[in-house]
């Protein structure tokens, strides 16, 4: 298991490299620079030059990607150009809301994905299947900002429970996780009742049913069981969503995040802020499937092999 | 929890039977579109600073409404008939937060400060600072500028504490920012929001303040909400007392909304629309001037805007007085005009109404920034451009590269845009040559334009012979029709039930010479 | 399996035929917009400028006084179009790609699963995001950036697929007659690999519409006054207290379609008797 998981870590270092080399250079593809943020009225184009050379962006770009790789290596992501603060910092404050919004609506969409699949398996085809997996489909297809922007018209306007935007109190996590919840629940949801219809098919369980088993200590205690692999496949896979995928959620909500941040960045054409939030997603997402992996092989001796063998 | 609840429930008892006495202590203002992201409250090295800056803190000389200058750090202050010198008197007995005297001391240390940043061209003209006592200054120029006291009155010259601006160095206005202004900071988080707490020895409010003393609130919140539709609604909802900026396009939907009160003040900002003088067709000042001529102001104004503001007939704000000129340079909507002048010019009107010279169809593009308002506006432009036989399609650009794709110089011909400036030396940063592509989006390139630029930017020696010189030198860039007036937006706030705004809104802006007047409602 | 009876399996799931006519009916309003839009959608008409759905007007006029109905016709057209278009660029590179990869293996398999794993590692509104801002707004960007959104799926579904097939007996005959491996490769293999990636693009065109109406609602996608249901709500969300009705019916359209894609997707894969691919996001 161990050698699994250092071959596996291993596998990873190239991709890293290839991944902030990318994220170096495919902000400098984006037309416009930072420094349009800092220019004053009535100041010189001497002083633009300036400027330039202040932030090294007068340098060759593999020159400036160098010293970059050299800082990362030490542990500093450099500092906002726009925002005039080390990245490091400006993260370590939006992390915090990005995981618990994004935490939130995890362990709701599992929670409510996996007792609805499972519902939904064990009383195939009937009018409460079609009812759950009909809602669910509607949850998840709908664009998160227009459920978001109705929420917010229901909930925060029309009945005042909860607050229209930000991060201050604890029920203003309610509505934006719900938002982003219903669509993970929907998958989860999905996911969870095709695996446990297929496993119900195999021989064991006939096996089992034949012995007299309760059908429900066989739904949970054998087939969910077995069914949880691809589930956990899934939410290792969505680690990155959690993260940065909630843009538009918290966008709309006035929420802090790395999502909003990485936008922000994004318009400000703040580099090394850009370059620091998807080298941190980039690093999240690359553990989230390391740990996914590693779950599925602890699960799963086969895989481990197959795996280890390649 | 049973007993709190009790206590809870006293004290709502207790208030009820104290109503009108006891007042809210605390207030939360909303800032939403281009007042969010201010990174920085540092006044001196900040490019963007957002309404919570003047409540930190003061300046030597604020403005009204009407432009006049009024003292708030200096008491009185006057200039040498040469403009090489300008003497001011300061407030005595005036602290800083941390306890500190600002004096002249502060004043000399301060100017020198501004070298080398982004703002260094607010006291370029001043040579060096001499304190003649504890409350007076000279400033010796080097060149007379007339815009001196304008410069001062901006939040770029708010004064900073300088001993912990120095000990602080870049987290100054990060973590802490000390001024001598109504309110101490208390937290900042960028982009999301700022809590400050009152400076309850303050007592260096400007005469344009009612309340010459400490402000009514204990603690203020600034937050920030990009969405703008999200800001209302925590309006609407309660959630906060007072929304900065109201979108102009929100107007009419707030007029109708019986919980929000609204003020309007003047408005400090132009929409127009630039026209590439150096492209195919608009070579022709004749296709510029048709084009000019075929915007309907009004029907912008009533249509995007509800109403609200008013239409622009010239590149300035009409509080200034260089947006005086003589009525034949105004550019104003006229049809007939328009039509008769691409006849002309040998533009004829084709089989599908789009007009049509030498087999050429009048395509022309028409850029626009991203957001609702410059998209809405564009799609009406375009419109109205068609009426009279232009086609003009849209490109929606995003912020952060229009100015980059401006800096191509051929790429655009029409756009929809908005600067926001209190001074008619815009009209040089928008339509000098050496600033051709960007900010000059209109290419505008003319020997008698620079001429008459370099007279009312550099020949100008008192404020009086400075307002004359960028009269004539705004005329002569209307004659050439580099660009379309559209309209002039007014700034509104709007707030809830529990605040009260003094009803005349004083200065160019909203900030801290009305701010301390806003009290809790009983 | 012959074509007849995966139709005759498609009709005795009602609910998958219901999905298929709703489907062709919305394909058949995108391409003769023109000729059955109540009214010109880009003509503006101030004086009746956001008014509620009424006998005129079936589903109101937005801020510009434009009619609603009309606009959504058009815009199926280009919402549907960039969708559909951009998830076949997507499903044909990303095929290429993952069948030569998985067929080819060695270092060429190597760069491309780490180029997968790499843009697999950011959320697709994320990636379009960036695209976009780097290719700048409008249609066609919105469109291609939808397609490398997604181009990692279908590179791994394509690849799995091959390497799945490759061990196959018909493959391993096909070579001992001499075939040349790019025969082996478009002719042998792809055909039979290509059933549950064309699924998988199908369900993908789902999600490219919503997150054509995302950027759309950050205003990055059609240009103005061409219509597309995300553009349409973008500038329907300042409208949203007084004109409810501009952003409400294009947000149940793209609902109705999605599940309606959806619906459909899941018949095909009952009649197809394939495993549902299993998709993120």
């Amino acid at each position: 298991m161990l050698r699994f998981a250092i071959r596996r870590l291993a596998m990873l270092v190239p991709v890293f490299l290839a991944v902030s080399l990318v994220i170096f250079m495919i902000i400098h593809l984006v037309p416009g620079d930072p420094l349009e943020h800092l220019i004053q009225v009535g100041s010189s184009p001497e002083q633009r030059a300036q400027m330039i050379a202040r932030y090294g962006l007068d340098q060759p770009l593999l020159v400036q990607y160098g010293r970059w790789l050299a800082k990362i290596a030490s542990g500093d992501l450099g500092d906002a150009i726009v925002m005039r603060r080390p990245v490091s910092q400006l993260i370590a404050e939006n992390m915090p809301h990005s995981l618990t919004l994004g935490g939130t609506a995890l362990i709701f969409s599992t929670v409510v994905g996996i007792v609805t699949g499972v519902l939904a398996a064990s009383f195939r085809d009937s009018l409460f299947d079609r009812a759950v997996m009909g809602f669910i489909l509607l949850g998840s297809t709908l664009p998160s900002f227009w459920l978001a922007l109705l929420m917010i018209l229901m909930f925060a306007v029309q009945f005042e429970w909860f607050p229209v935007s930000g991060a201050r109190t604890w029920d203003a996590l309610v509505l934006p996780a719900l938002t982003i919840g219903i669509g993970g629940t929907a998958l989860i949801a999905r996911v969870t009742r095709a695996a446990m219809v297929e496993i119900s098919q195999r021989d064991f369980v006939r096996v089992l049913q034949a012995k007299g088993v309760p059908f429900w200590r066989i739904q949970l205690r054998h087939i969910l069981q077995q069914a949880m692999l691809p589930v956990m496949t899934i939410l290792g896979l969505r680690i990155g969503w959690i993260l940065g995928g909630a843009v538009t959620v918290e966008y709309v909500f006035a929420r802090p995040g790395l999502g909003s941040l990485l936008i922000t960045g994004l318009g400000q054409r703040d580099y090394p802020l850009v370059q620091g939030c998807l080298l941190m997603l980039a690093i999240a997402v690359m553990l989230g499937t390391l740990i996914g992996d590693l779950a599925q092989a602890a699960l799963d001796p086969r895989l481990r092999e197959a795996m280890g063998a390649r | 929890m049973k007993t709190m609840m009790k206590g809870s429930i006293l004290a709502l008892g207790l208030s009820a039977l104290a109503a009108g006495t006891a007042l809210a202590q605390e207030a939360t203002f909303v800032m939403t579109a281009r007042l969010v992201g201010a990174p920085t409250y540092n006044p001196i090295k900040a490019t963007k600073l957002n309404t919570a800056t003047t409540l930190i803190y003061d300046r030597l000389v604020v403005q009204d409404a009407d432009q006049s200058f009024h003292g708030q750090l200096a008491t009185s202050w006057e200039s040498s008939p040469d403009g090489m010198l300008w003497t001011f008197k300061l407030k005595p007995g005036v602290k800083f937060h941390n306890g500190e005297p600002f004096n002249a001391k502060t004043i000399e240390w301060w100017v020198p400060q501004f070298k080398g940043t982004e703002n260094a061209f607010t006291v370029e003209a001043v040579d060096k600072v001499e304190v003649v006592d504890d409350v007076t200054v000279r400033f010796h120029m080097k060149h007379p500028d007339p815009n001196l006291l304008f410069n001062l009155a901006s939040s770029f010259m708010c004064v900073p504490e300088p001993k912990s601006y120095e000990a602080l160095g870049d987290k100054f206005g990060v973590t802490e920012a000390i001024g001598t202004g109504p309110y101490k900071m208390q937290q900042f988080t960028v982009g999301q929001q700022t809590v400050l707490v009152r400076n309850d020895d303050y007592k260096s409010a400007s005469d344009l303040s009612k309340n010459q003393g400490p402000a009514k609130f204990k603690k203020l919140t600034f937050r920030e909400i990009g969405e703008e539709s999200t800001a209302y609604l925590e309006l609407k909802t309660g959630g906060a007392d007072v929304l900065v900026n109201v979108p102009t396009d929100f107007l009419p939907r707030i007029q109708t909304d019986k919980a929000v009160k609204l003020v309007t003040i003047p408005g400090n900002e132009v929409v127009y629309m630039p026209i590439n003088t150096s492209v195919e067709p608009f070579t022709d000042i004749k296709v510029r001037e048709a084009t000019a001529f075929a915007l309907n102001q009004k029907e912008i104004l009533t249509s995007l805007y509800g109403g609200n503001g008013e239409t622009a007939d010239t590149f300035l704000i009409s509080s200034l007085k260089e947006s005086q000129v003589d009525p034949k340079y105004k550019i104003s909507y006229d049809p007939e005009r328009s039509k008769k002048v691409f006849d002309a010019a040998g533009w004829k009107p084709g089989a599908d109404g789009i007009r049509v010279k030498d087999g050429k169809r009048l395509e022309v593009k028409l850029w626009g920034q991203n957001g609702t308002e410059f998209k809405r506006l564009a799609e009406i432009v375009q419109a109205q451009l068609k009426a009279v036989g232009m086609q003009a399609d849209i490109s929606i650009i995003d912020a952060g590269s229009i100015n980059a794709q401006y800096r191509k110089k051929t790429e655009h011909q029409l756009a929809v845009r908005a600067y926001q400036w209190t001074n008619a030396d815009i009209v040089d940063w928008f339509f000098a040559a050496k600033r051709a592509g960007y900010p000059n989006v209109s290419m505008f390139n003319d020997p008698e334009a620079e001429k008459l630029n370099d007279i009312a930017m550099n020949k100008s020696k008192t404020w009086d012979e400075r307002v004359a010189n960028f009269t004539k030198y705004h005329e002569y860039v209307l004659s050439q029709y580099p660009f379309a007036p559209i309209y002039q937006p007014v700034q509104s706030l709007a707030y809830g039930k529990r605040v009260v705004l003094p009803e005349k809104i004083r200065g160019v802006g909203f900030s801290s010479q009305s701010m301390i007047d806003i009290a809790p409602a009983n | 399996m012959s074509r007849s009876s995966l139709a005759g399996r498609l009709v005795r799931s009602p609910r998958g035929a219901i999905c298929a006519l709703f489907l062709l009916a919305l394909v058949l309003c995108a391409i003769s917009a023109p000729w059955i839009a109540p009214y010109d959608y880009a003509a503006q008409k101030l004086s009746i400028a956001n008014t509620p759905p009424s006998a005129a007007h079936w589903l109101g006029t937005d801020e510009f006084g434009r009619d609603l109905l009309s606009r959504i016709i058009q815009g199926a057209r280009t919402s549907l179009s960039v969708s559909v278009l951009s998830i076949a660029l997507s499903v044909l590179v990303g095929a290429t790609l993952g069948a030569a990869a998985g067929y080819f293996g060695g270092i060429f398999d190597r760069v491309v699963t780490v180029f997968v794993d790499l843009t697999w590692s950011f959320p697709e509104i994320l990636l379009a995001l960036i695209l976009i801002a780097i290719l700048g707004p409008g249609l066609h960007s919105t469109a291609i950036a939808i397609a490398i959104a997604y181009l990692a799926q279908f590179t791994r579904l394509t690849r799995a697929q091959v390497m799945a097939l490759k061990g196959e007996l018909f493959v391993d005959a096909a070579v001992t007659a001499g075939a040349r491996p790019a025969r082996v490769l478009f002719l042998h293999l792809l055909p039979n690999a290509m059933t549950p990636v064309i699924v998988a693009g199908m369900l993908a065109t789902g999600d490219a519409i919503v997150l054509e109406a995302t950027l759309g609602f950050f205003g990055l996608g059609a240009q103005p006054p061409v219509p597309s249901w995300g553009a349409m709500m973008s500038s329907g969300t300042a409208q949203i207290f007084i004109a409810p009705w501009i952003i409400i019916f294009p947000g149940l359209v793209i609902a109705t379609a999605v599940i309606a894609i959806n619906v459909f997707g899941d018949a095909l894969i009952e009649a197809l008797d394939i495993r549902r691919p299993l998709r993120d996001g």
